[in-house]
């Protein structure tokens, strides 16, 4: 039998150059905030050597859905400020569009696994919770009512109690003092925390924002 | 009595120069956990780390990084001891626990530990080991440490320091045992540092050779055997084969930092001889270049800063001598008579000179050593056409090249397909710059 023009693509051939496989695409779509089901039936369709060639206009809308997606965790994960109280709760604020909270939450479970961690997602208005056990709820709450509730249940741990102090000030401290003036690039700065970066709940605050004059807004220089 | 901020304040600036990556470990779930599999140790090691935060001049700051103390008995010419007024100390205790405030509000992803000489080294060593040592057995820290090893360090310490870190540096800080007398003349090149480097690579091999056989005694596992080969092997050149060997101990391995520009007549060629030198025989796992900044009130203080760019450039090369697989006397074909970098990338400059010699590239016949060679094509697309070539595939259009990645605006001038060479109009009619084109054609 007489192969077709698609299977000489170099992209079929390799089977891992550029672009997503379809099992990744089938898995991870869903958690983008404008998938819609018959998105999946599309995928099955196509042959995966269209689906990885990023000139086809499908290609090119599913790899930036996929972008979208693993950037906003990525994201979260970098930008995301915790506290963590003397009952061993993990608590922090995120703003995810897209349906990664699970991922967000199992990052910081893996690190803190005798913790609770509790992440409230501004833009859904609800809080993700991960047990010690890594047992994934949301709840309809606010973040200060479900560490109060969660907090009732646990007994004060001396580990946790040791490192109830305030941290900003020390990485404000610490921030400031790793500056080399004579190296100061604002270009690769700019490239490195994106100016939509400091909209996320971390860093709206932040010490990278008060430290750099480059993203104030007129209102901001007259306050 | 100052206050931890003060200290970190001081120290921290201290430490500014000293460079390191954000976390260089690969201890990852699918390799044994140093510290065993219970809840109760908290963070992780991850091969790419996650950057928490960059300094306005770009630099990834997810290390707590500041020195353990600025009280030092050498005098560096270059070094900010020199004219440091406030002379401070950590204490191990105050240490971790500022650590793990700043680990628990996700703001920092591990520890890099330096200090001065207060004493004798092994006096702070032993200071630093303590802090360490509270960091993972009282915090139960499992996550990345850089330990800096300090000049003349006795190997008991760096015996327990090899356990308890992720990655060791000890700074060369000069090419030759002549360079460094110059900028700091106490430092002895051969016993304080070359020896300790030695030190660590012996001890390294050792843990790691003892630990795998206890781990496969205890469970068979192929895995273990992958990994005790990857551990060992070596390239051609001498280069360790597997740049992350997954070793349970010391996994990021040793590194070490050049301050390049001090020293009066150190040129590139010496320090890229030193580090080629340092990657064959002591299992150097990369190299830090950084530029010499003047410091007021310090010796060289009226003396130029380097340009940055020289930094960059060293640090193209490395990358050429450690990823693409080049020797050294290929890149000692592109330097200047002086025996430094020129302007421009190194991989073009050879390019330039290598092509012309031995003719242009057809993708469809070389082999993967060849290919390293050509602007635009890196180890990542290298592999993709050797793939290709091995499934009957033949390259026909430049559009092959790009799908798997080629980026032809560099690789264009050295490439032939289907006997043809892409070529720019100026050089198509300048008959002396057309040379490569018209092989091509």
């Amino acid at each position: 039998m007489k192969k077709s023009a698609s299977c000489q693509d170099p992209l079929e051939v390799i089977g891992r150059a550029k672009g997503y496989s379809r099992d990744e695409l089938i898995m991870n779509l869903p958690r983008h905030v404008k998938f819609t089901p018959n998105l999946i039936q599309q995928i099955k369709k196509l042959p995966e050597v269209y689906l990885r060639n990023s000139g086809s206009p499908m290609a090119k809308k599913l790899i930036r859905m996929m972008r979208e997606v693993s950037l906003e965790t990525y994201r979260a994960i970098q930008f995301t400020r915790t506290e963590i109280n003397n009952r061993g709760i993990l608590f922090g604020v995120v703003l995810l569009k897209h349906r990664v909270l699970d991922l967000v939450l199992k990052y910081f479970h893996k690190r803190w696994p005798q913790c609770v961690i509790c992440l409230y997602n501004e833009h859904t208005r609800r809080t993700g919770i991960i047990n010690e056990k890594g047992t994934i709820r949301e709840v309809n709450f606010t973040l200060k009512e479900v560490v109060e509730k969660i907090g009732k249940t646990r007994p004060i741990v001396p580990y946790f109690e040791d490192i109830q102090f305030s941290g900003e000030e020390i990485f404000e401290t610490l921030y400031n003092s790793q500056n080399i003036i004579e190296r100061e690039n604002p270009r690769y700065f700019k490239k490195m925390i994106p100016d939509y970066c400091y909209e996320l709940p971390g860093m709206r605050n932040g010490v990278e924002k008060r430290f750099s004059s480059r993203n104030k807004k007129l209102n901001e220089f007259l306050k | 009595m100052p206050s931890t901020l003060e200290k970190i304040r001081i120290l921290g600036a201290n430490s500014k120069y000293d460079i390191c990556a954000s976390t260089a470990s690969s201890r990852t779930d699918k390799y044994p956990k140093l510290f065993g599999d219970t809840n109760k140790w908290v963070g992780a090691a991850a091969s790419a780390g996650i950057c928490h935060s960059y300094t306005p001049d770009g630099r990834c700051m997810s290390l707590f990084k500041t020195l353990y103390t600025n009280k030092c008995i050498y005098s560096c010419k270059y070094c900010f001891t020199q004219n440091c007024k406030q002379r401070l100390s950590f204490t191990p205790e105050e240490y971790a626990r500022t650590f793990m405030k700043l680990y628990s509000m996700n703001v920092v992803e591990g520890v890099f530990i330096s200090s001065g000489v207060c004493g004798s080294a092994d006096d702070t060593t032993e200071d630093m080991l303590e802090t360490i040592r509270l960091l993972r057995f009282k915090y139960h820290f499992q996550g990345y440490i850089h330990f800096k090893c300090l000049p003349g360090v006795s190997q008991y310490l760096l015996k327990e320091a090899i356990c308890l870190s992720d990655r060791i540096s000890v700074n060369t800080e000069a090419s030759t045992k002549e360079h460094l007398a110059e900028i700091a003349e106490q430092k002895d090149f051969m016993n304080d540092i070359i020896t300790r480097q030695r030190w660590l690579k012996q001890i390294r091999i050792r843990h790691n050779e003892e630990t795998l056989k206890v781990m496969k005694d205890w469970k068979q596992d192929n895995h273990l055997e992958f990994q005790e080969k990857m551990i060992k092997d070596r390239r051609e050149d001498g280069y360790k084969k597997f740049r992350w060997d997954g070793a349970p101990i010391l996994n990021g391995g040793q590194t070490t930092q050049f301050v390049v520009g001090a020293a009066e007549h150190e040129t590139d060629w010496d320090l890229l001889k030193r580090i080629d030198w340092q990657y064959r025989q002591i299992d150097l796992r990369r190299a830090y270049f950084s530029s010499f900044i003047p410091i007021e009130g310090t010796p060289l203080a009226n003396k130029v800063a380097a340009p940055l760019a020289r930094e960059h450039r060293l640090y193209q090369s490395d990358w050429l001598l450690r990823i693409y697989h080049y020797k050294l006397k290929d890149l000692q074909e592109v330097l200047t008579e002086e025996g430094n970098l020129p302007r421009g990338d190194p991989k073009i400059h050879f390019a330039r000179h290598y092509f012309k010699e031995h003719g242009l590239v057809d993708p469809n016949q070389t082999s993967y050593q060849e290919l390293l060679r050509v602007p635009g094509i890196g180890p990542i697309s290298a592999k993709r056409i050797i793939n290709l070539r091995a499934q009957k595939f033949k390259f026909k259009r430049r559009e092959d090249l790009k799908s798997i990645g080629v980026v032809l605006k560099r690789a264009d001038p050295y490439l032939i397909i289907n006997g043809r060479n892409q070529t720019t109009l100026q050089n198509f009619f300048d008959p002396d710059k057309s040379k490569i084109s018209q092989e091509g054609i």
